[in-house]
């Protein structure tokens, strides 16, 4: 990359789009949501200016620590990261929670209550609540939380929170775009650990199993299960054994132990490297991922590839050309 | 047999009854129990195949309900869960639903209704005044009382909590004559026990599974995705239920119904202040906020919400109110800031045009 283009485009920027990025880094709220709102949008000229508000930012970005936390409806995520957050902010930590929604029709909006069950956060100053409802945009909402992850950031806050339902695409997306990730879990005793799904369990750097006072004994057993499953796969990490702890946010007991485990996590990858390296990894992939739906956008909107495309999926389905062939074929057309 | 009857005065969709509407309504009980000499005989319907007949039907399936309320664990789980108030919600949702598309008539709301509707007499209650005369009154029993005499009784009722040993319905009688108020009892008890907080859930699909395929209908919904291509994301509106109101199902019923035409629905939570409010719709960004008010406060906490929104640099989102709000009410509103109102009767689909009208005009 030529140096100084990223200088380059923050001079572009508009006086609109300036007035965004200064009020973004002074903090202000008004400019923040405005500014995630500018990233989420669907309209190639919002895209194109979020780019440039991005770019402008990006300098004043990376300083916090981004956590992930996922966890089928019911795991308390909402109540966990409400005692989480207030207590980071008696800790003088400024918090922002950015909730993912992956569940709504197609043609239907989504409703939103992540506020309603979170309301004692979202009335500290220091938290910033922001639930996203899922749109059919490129990439999808989870792509635009690390959009928006990178802009709460440049807004000073120092702790970034990913909530995600436990289905479907949205958490690996989302493992793949922090620092840590963290499953939640029930004391569900007699439940086989087969019955979860082994991708998940991969994924994890700490896995937490919640609402321990409803059953001590079952919540023995299942954080002994978490060890066993995870004792068996190979760490990700060389550096690093994702632990299994148990807390209750409903009593708020064991959120001080779960931030010494973000701590503990943070001080066995930084001196290594692996905490950048991990990042730096995200970034490309996520460049990749951009690149992949770039292309095939592209792909599909080319007109000799629109003219063509139907003649060869008859082939294929008739079982004239083979898929191979036809796929080469199509692809050549971009060629010319 | 009736067991008991309860009539509703003619107003109380409108605001809270005056003692005209209220007489009314009672002497409507009086003439059923003076003129009819219904109460002359204990079940006047009985023989009646037909009753007899819808009587069977609706045990069954109350008894089916609370089959399954049992599998549940009983209904303390049922309500903890969620799921008893979401089946009113469901049921809210479908009704209105049916009543808005006309499926099911009600004389006057929404088939023979007149032109011209004459205004009548409600009662307008000054919220000020209220509030000052509530304060007025807990300050006097504050100074009255037996300080040291409450403060022991709250704290007998804490340790009994915290124990398990006493009666804790005798001794918070024991504390209120002593004259400990509603919600210093309820603050010695939570700070043993916590406070309950509503798992707060939504439904979709109710809604527009009545109306969907209706011309009106799809004509909005249409409308709705072409604001969302030309805006670059959905309408996205709060529900706000400010103050103490508790009453959320019509808040709910919209939110389902709005999500259903395409809207992006940001629900708040119950006993919001005007200034949380305005933080929430400025946090998430919304086009903007619907007040619900069913008790009679958005004279006071409507032009506060619009107060707050520009004290907090969201002067560009619009404010509308829907519930029970009275005519009188209207022209104060508008001058306080509200872009449309929606009083009792208003179809949802007329207000979803309304407000995105209202958004296509703020946005210039």
């Amino acid at each position: 990359m030529h140096p100084g283009e990223a200088a380059v485009l923050a001079h572009s920027l508009s006086a609109v789009d300036q007035a965004l990025v200064d009020g973004v880094l002074a903090g202000q709220r008004r400019a923040l949501a405005k500014a995630i709102t500018l990233i989420e949008s669907t309209r190639p000229d919002h895209q194109q200016r979020a780019q440039k508000v991005l770019n402008a930012l990006l300098p004043h970005t990376g300083k916090a620590i981004r956590i992930g936390i996922s966890g089928v409806p019911g795991a308390g995520k909402s109540t966990f990261i409400e005692a989480l957050g207030v207590w980071l902010i008696e800790q003088g930590k400024k918090l922002a929670v950015l909730a993912v929604d992956p569940s709504s029709s197609v043609s239907g909006g989504s409703i939103l209550g992540d506020k309603t069950r979170m309301e004692l956060l979202s009335q500290r100053e220091e938290a910033f609540i922001r639930p996203s409802p899922s749109s059919g945009s490129l990439g999808g909402v989870a792509e635009k939380s690390r959009e928006a992850m990178l802009l709460c950031e440049a807004s000073g806050y120092d702790v970034i929170i990913i909530e995600t339902v436990g289905v479907g695409q949205s958490e690996t997306t989302v493992a793949g775009m922090v620092d840590m990730f963290c499953l939640l879990q029930l004391p569900n005793a007699g439940d086989d650990l087969q019955a979860i799904k082994k991708g998940i369990v991969e994924i994890a750097d700490m896995v937490v199993i919640n609402k321990a006072d409803i059953d001590r004994q079952a919540t023995a057993v299942v954080r002994a299960q978490w060890h066993n499953a995870l004792h068996m796969l190979r760490p990700a990490s060389p550096n690093w054994a994702p632990p299994v702890i148990a807390l209750s946010a409903l009593h708020k007991e064991g959120i001080a132990e779960f931030w010494d485990q973000v701590e503990k996590y943070q001080s066995a990858l930084q001196p290594t490297g692996e905490f950048a390296a991990k990042r730096q990894h995200q970034a490309l992939s996520w460049m990749w991922q951009m690149i992949d739906s770039g292309l095939r956008q592209h792909f599909r909107l080319h007109p000799r590839v629109q003219e063509n495309l139907p003649a060869f999926t008859r082939s294929v389905e008739q079982g004239h050309t083979t898929p191979a062939a036809a796929a080469y074929a199509l692809l050549d057309y971009l060629k010319h | 047999m009736v067991q008991s009857l309860h009539t509703n005065a003619l107003d109380e969709a409108i605001a809270l009854p005056t003692e005209f509407s209220s007489r009314i309504a009672r002497n409507t009980q009086l003439i059923i129990q003076e003129e009819t000499h219904i109460t002359n005989v204990v079940d006047p319907w009985a023989g009646s195949y037909m009753m007899e007949k819808l009587t069977q039907d609706m045990a069954d399936k109350a008894w089916g309900i609370i089959q399954e309320i049992e599998a549940m664990g009983g209904m303390t789980k049922a309500v903890e869960s969620g799921w008893a108030k979401m089946q009113v919600e469901t049921c809210a949702a479908d009704k209105q639903a049916r009543i808005d598309s006309g499926k099911d008539v009600i004389v006057g709301v929404n088939k023979y209704k007149l032109a011209k509707e004459d205004a009548i007499d409600i009662l307008d209650i000054d919220n000020h005044a209220v509030r000052d005369s509530q304060i007025a009154r807990l300050k006097q029993i504050r100074a009255t009382r037996d300080s040291a005499a409450v403060n022991a009784a709250l704290e007998a009722l804490t340790k009994a909590a915290e124990t398990g040993e006493g009666n804790l319905l005798d001794l918070t009688v024991k504390a209120m004559r002593l004259r400990a108020t509603v919600g210093e009892v309820s603050d010695a008890l939570e700070k043993i026990f916590g406070r309950f907080r509503a798992n707060n859930q939504t439904i979709s699909g109710v809604y527009g599974g009545v109306v969907e395929g209706q011309e009106s209908w799809e004509k909005i919904k249409a409308d709705v995705a072409r604001f969302a291509e030309e805006e670059g994301r959905r309408p996205r509106i709060m529900i706000a239920k400010l103050g103490q109101d508790g009453h959320d199902r019509g808040a709910k019923v919209v939110a389902t119904a709005y999500a259903d035409l395409g809207f992006d629905i940001d629900m708040g939570p119950l006993f919001q202040t005007p200034e949380e409010a305005a933080r929430q719709a400025i946090e998430n960004d919304v086009h903007a906020v619907g007040v619900s008010s069913l008790a009679a406060g958005h004279k006071t906490l409507l032009p506060q919400l619009v107060k707050a929104l520009k004290d907090q640099g969201g002067d560009d989102i619009i404010v509308f109110a829907g519930g029970v709000i009275p005519a009188q009410d209207y022209d104060y509103l508008y001058n306080a800031g509200a872009k449309a109102i929606f009083g009792p009767g208003t179809r949802i689909e007329d207000s979803a045009i309304k407000v995105i009208e209202e958004i296509r005009k703020a946005r210039g």
